[in-house]
């Protein structure tokens, strides 16, 4: 500017001033707060739960995290003024919204519980049902240890052992998440002699805890290829 | 839940002869599910959308034994229905129990009558 500013210009950059700094001030007193939502089930839900939290409240739904957050729960960013309406307020509005499919919004308090630990009567269940009989254990194996007895039972071993097993016989397949006892170590069986097979084939045969009956699956030859592959895995180095 | 769950209501033949292999039925209302929901329009896997709930474990005793243990999933029903065989050895009454993933428990028993 060349020459001095009018009192009339002044004015109107005084009144510029005051109105940038007021709304300078109200975007500060601004705050974005995140919830973790339990309920969003439909395509629906987020727009039916913005929709209701912005008509009943002085707020704007900022948006939605759906996927991939730290806790595994969506996450809601809400931005409002503060003093007006606090985090609780929203909270009680999510609580009390109905999703269009039926299902009541709530406000995630916690770590995620998928599973509580198995009852005492749950782990006793576990572990006493599976005894061989003991005519099983009697049992001696027809199938001779040859190299082909050992490479039927590696692939019978990989199609049907390895997902709970795991490859070196260590028991931590990658299927072993979520069952509640832990699969055997079976390299423990290459030491066992013969006296071992019955059990073994009993085991293998009837199932056990979380292990299913293989009996129904595979034929006699098989489970005794499988037995005499079970005793020729080799200890962890 | 809103809604209190009942125990399971078992059906067991009137009456079975000594060593008969008889016919249990054992219906529970209880509700399934994963817990997983779609709300992202652009995603093809499933979120985590509320607390999962389903029948985890069904053990089944005769008299004082163990006998049977059924483990579910996520994947089972709503209400199940289960059936399963037993054979009449000893005069003796038949107790389901049942736990879900949230470690609740319930229990029904009733008594099996054998034919003299």
């Amino acid at each position: 500017m060349g020459k001095a500013a009018s009192p009339g210009q002044l004015a109107r950059a005084v009144v510029l001033g005051l109105g940038l700094a007021l709304s300078a001030a109200a975007y500060a007193a601004a705050v974005t707060e995140e919830f973790q939502i339990q309920g969003l089930v439909s395509p629906a839900s987020p727009k039916a739960l913005a929709a209701a939290l912005e008509e009943q409240l002085a707020v704007k739904v900022v948006g939605f995290d759906l996927r991939d957050t730290a806790s595994g729960w969506p996450v809601m960013r809400v931005e409002f003024e503060e003093g007006a309406v606090t985090r609780d307020d929203v909270a009680a509005v999510i609580d009390q919204t109905e999703d269009p499919t039926g299902r009541m919004f709530k406000v995630h308090a916690g770590p995620p519980v998928l599973s509580v630990a198995p009852l005492a009567e749950e782990m006793t269940a576990a572990g006493t049902l599976g005894d061989p009989p003991s005519a099983a254990l009697e049992l001696t194996s027809p199938v001779e240890a040859t190299s082909e007895s050992l490479a039927r039972g590696l692939k019978l071993y990989v199609a049907n052992c390895v997902k709970c097993h795991g490859a070196d016989g260590g028991g931590t397949g990658p299927s072993t998440h979520g069952i509640d006892t832990d699969p055997r170590k079976l390299w423990v069986w290459g030491s066992a002699g013969d006296a071992a097979d019955g059990y073994l084939f009993s085991v293998i045969s009837d199932g056990r805890t979380d292990m299913p009956p293989w009996g129904l699956v595979l034929s006699e030859n098989e489970r005794w290829d499988l037995v005499n592959y079970i005793k020729s895995l080799p200890p962890p180095q | 839940m809103a809604e209190k769950i009942k125990p399971p209501r078992m059906r067991l033949p009137r009456k079975v002869k000594q060593d008969e292999v008889f016919k249990v039925k054992v219906r529970f209302d209880h509700p399934s599910f994963t817990g997983l929901g779609r709300a992202d329009v652009d995603e093809t896997k499933f979120n985590r959308a509320v607390p999962s709930r389903f029948i985890r474990n069904m053990l089944v005793y005769y008299g004082d034994d163990l006998v049977s243990r059924f483990r579910m999933s996520s994947g089972i029903a709503d209400d199940p229905l289960f059936t399963f065989k037993l054979k009449a050895v000893k005069q003796a009454p038949i107790k389901v129990v049942f736990v879900d993933n949230e470690g609740e428990r319930w229990e029904s028993s009733k008594d099996l009558k054998i034919k003299t």
